[in-house]
């Protein structure tokens, strides 16, 4: 009897000390997380500059930039664009790079680190860097690629000056932290048990073989965690183009994130501001959830065969 | 003797294979680390040696003064100081909330801790924009726009700090349960349990967070971009920026002062590579 008791009066101290400790971020959480997101919910269906009072317009922010704001759909396009390319393609040249360093050659650790260098760097530093490798004139990208121009006959690219590239030059420059994404590949690569691919050798399975019905569907998990990582990253796309290109040229890599800062930030207008974050929020979702669908998919089936 | 052939020639096809495999590596390894070179490079010329770009790959005679004059046209050691103060507070305030909310997930039985823990996964994956403006406005009405209380605060509160409690939690969950029950009958609280055993044990895990926490901080651009209206307050990632809109021409100037502020991260990089790749392993695996 006396026995239960304390061990109750134990649970209850244990259940207050764990609010307790739980407190500053829970706090946190609810101040600074919850609230201003149904706050931003509330903000969107109004006009608000901070200086006039908030004025309820019910959908009109939501009507405005779906029928009648051509940026929107341009900053909207522009990311979209920026996703559907430097996603995929970070993800394949993470894996590469995870590919080539699982070889078991000398220096592993070297290379990998040397690969991830570009990750600890500020974006700022590391675009004022690539500015200036880009520069078409005088930038080394160009110098290289000059046999190419001269053998081909064609005019030195503009990269980041040409409307036709900004984009492709910002995931060029974006491709260079892929060493981040590696790192993680290819700790969960070394993790695959190597009896499996011995037994796969014994019934004649080749490095093709291997790399589709092993490694690959084993490793969904991690391309799975990099894909959703990147999607979240890249509909919020900003620094890059707003030290490289200010969002030119023409508008050629103004995203959506830029779009808001300036809803934001230079026109005060944040009912607008805030009904493109709600946008930006469902789009997110909803590609999230398409992808866990896929996920499910692609990952049962690795643990069927 | 048929088959020492075949065993010698494939002997042979792979060490081509692995000459191959070197020779792709060394090219890759060039491709991530020559623009950091470049950069010293292009830091250390003078203006009429950039015009000439490849055709003067190295500085003819070294330029250090470069480095002085990129410190000397911005207010250099104001926005080191901005950054510092940020930091060391951000990087505090972070190992605080994120070790007590990780040892709360991991060690302890409270209502409802299982459903905060899905919402605390939850919250990674929220576009920061939709926090962003209400706690703008917020920020507003309390008078800290135009202070650094915005950037600093949150930290103490667990912003941003989703991850770290994760990997915390990962960690405090490893350590043998028999301790602090050994502790309680002893009649320790949670309170000294947590500083006296749990905490030197994590060492490793903190020094984890520490390091991303610093990296992160020193490194940020969108924070202090919409928080820190005012100049005096400005860091180096912003004070870079201002660098570029008055010196936009001048590359030497420009990779000299963005050296400068890569420098801290490259060197604790070099020294807590271990750590690093450690940390970003398990985020990503566990995650």
């Amino acid at each position: 009897m006396k026995r239960t008791i304390t061990v109750r009066m134990m649970k209850k101290q244990e259940n207050r000390a764990g609010y307790m400790f739980v407190f500053p971020w829970l706090f946190g959480l609810i101040v600074l997380g919850i609230f201003p997101i149904l706050m931003s919910f509330y903000i969107s269906f109004t006009n608000y500059d901070m200086i006039s009072p908030m004025e309820w317009i019910g959908f009109e922010n939501y009507r405005i930039l779906f029928t009648n704001d051509s940026l929107f759909w341009k900053s909207l396009g522009n990311t979209v664009y920026h996703v559907a390319i430097a996603v995929p393609l970070s993800i394949f040249v993470g894996l590469a790079l995870a590919f080539l360093l699982n070889n078991k050659v000398k220096g592993m650790s070297v290379y990998r680190t040397l690969f991830y260098l570009p990750n600890v760097v500020s974006v700022v530093a590391m675009t004022l860097l690539w500015m200036w490798l880009f520069q078409p004139n005088f930038g080394l990208v160009n110098a290289i690629l000059d046999p190419l121009y001269d053998l081909f006959n064609i005019e030195p690219l503009g990269w980041y000056l040409d409307q036709d590239l900004s984009k492709i030059t910002l995931i060029l420059m974006g491709l260079w932290t892929s060493g981040g994404s590696m790192v993680i590949y290819l700790a969960q690569m070394q993790d695959i048990p190597t009896t499996l691919y011995e037994s796969a050798e014994i019934d004649g399975a080749g490095w093709w073989a291997k790399t589709f019905h092993i490694t690959l569907p084993l490793m969904t998990p991690s391309i799975y965690f990099n894909f959703i990582m990147g999607l979240i990253g890249g509909f919020q796309v900003f620094t890059m183009a707003y030290i490289m290109t200010n969002g030119g040229p023409s508008r050629s890599s103004y995203y959506y994130a830029y779009y808001l800062f300036d809803k934001m930030m230079a026109d005060n207008a944040m009912g607008m501001a805030s009904a493109m974050a709600w946008i930006l929020l469902v789009i997110v979702l909803i590609v999230t959830v398409i992808a866990l669908k896929l996920n499910k998919f692609v990952f049962y089936m690795g643990e069927d065969s | 003797m048929a088959s020492a052939t075949r065993y010698k020639s494939r002997k042979t096809t792979k060490t081509i294979t692995h000459l191959i495999l070197h020779v792709v590596l060394v090219l890759c390894s060039l491709v991530f680390v020559f623009p950091f070179l470049w950069m010293l490079f292009t830091a250390l010329k003078t203006p009429a040696e950039l015009l000439r770009g490849i055709q003067q790959f190295l500085p003819a005679r070294p330029q250090w003064s470069n480095f002085i004059t990129a410190v000397q046209a911005i207010p250099f050691f104001m926005y080191l100081k901005n950054s510092l103060i940020i930091v060391v507070l951000v990087v505090t305030g972070t190992v605080f909330s994120a070790t007590t909310a990780a040892y709360a997930f991991a060690k302890l039985r409270w209502k409802g801790r299982d459903k905060w823990f899905i919402v605390m996964l939850a919250t990674m994956m929220l576009p920061i924009q939709v926090i962003l403006i209400p706690t703008y406005i917020m920020y507003a009405k309390i008078g800290w726009l135009g202070t650094r209380l915005p950037l600093i605060v949150p930290a103490f509160f667990g912003g941003g700090s989703a991850f770290y409690i994760f990997l915390l939690r990962q960690f405090f969950k490893g350590l043998p349960r028999e301790l602090s029950e050994s502790a309680v009958i002893d009649g320790a609280n949670h309170w000294q349990i947590f500083v006296k055993i749990m905490l030197p044990l994590s060492k490793p895990a903190v020094v984890t967070v520490a390091l991303f926490t610093f990296m992160g901080a020193w490194n940020d651009y969108f924070g202090p971009l919409i928080f820190l209206s005012n100049p005096e307050h400005w860091t180096l990632a912003l004070g870079l920026r201002a660098f570029q809109t008055q010196y936009g021409g001048q590359y030497n100037l420009m990779m000299a002062a963005s050296i400068l502020i890569m420098l801290p991260t490259l060197i604790m990089f070099f020294f807590a590579q271990k750590t690093f790749i450690e940390g970003i392993k398990f985020t990503g695996i566990k995650g």
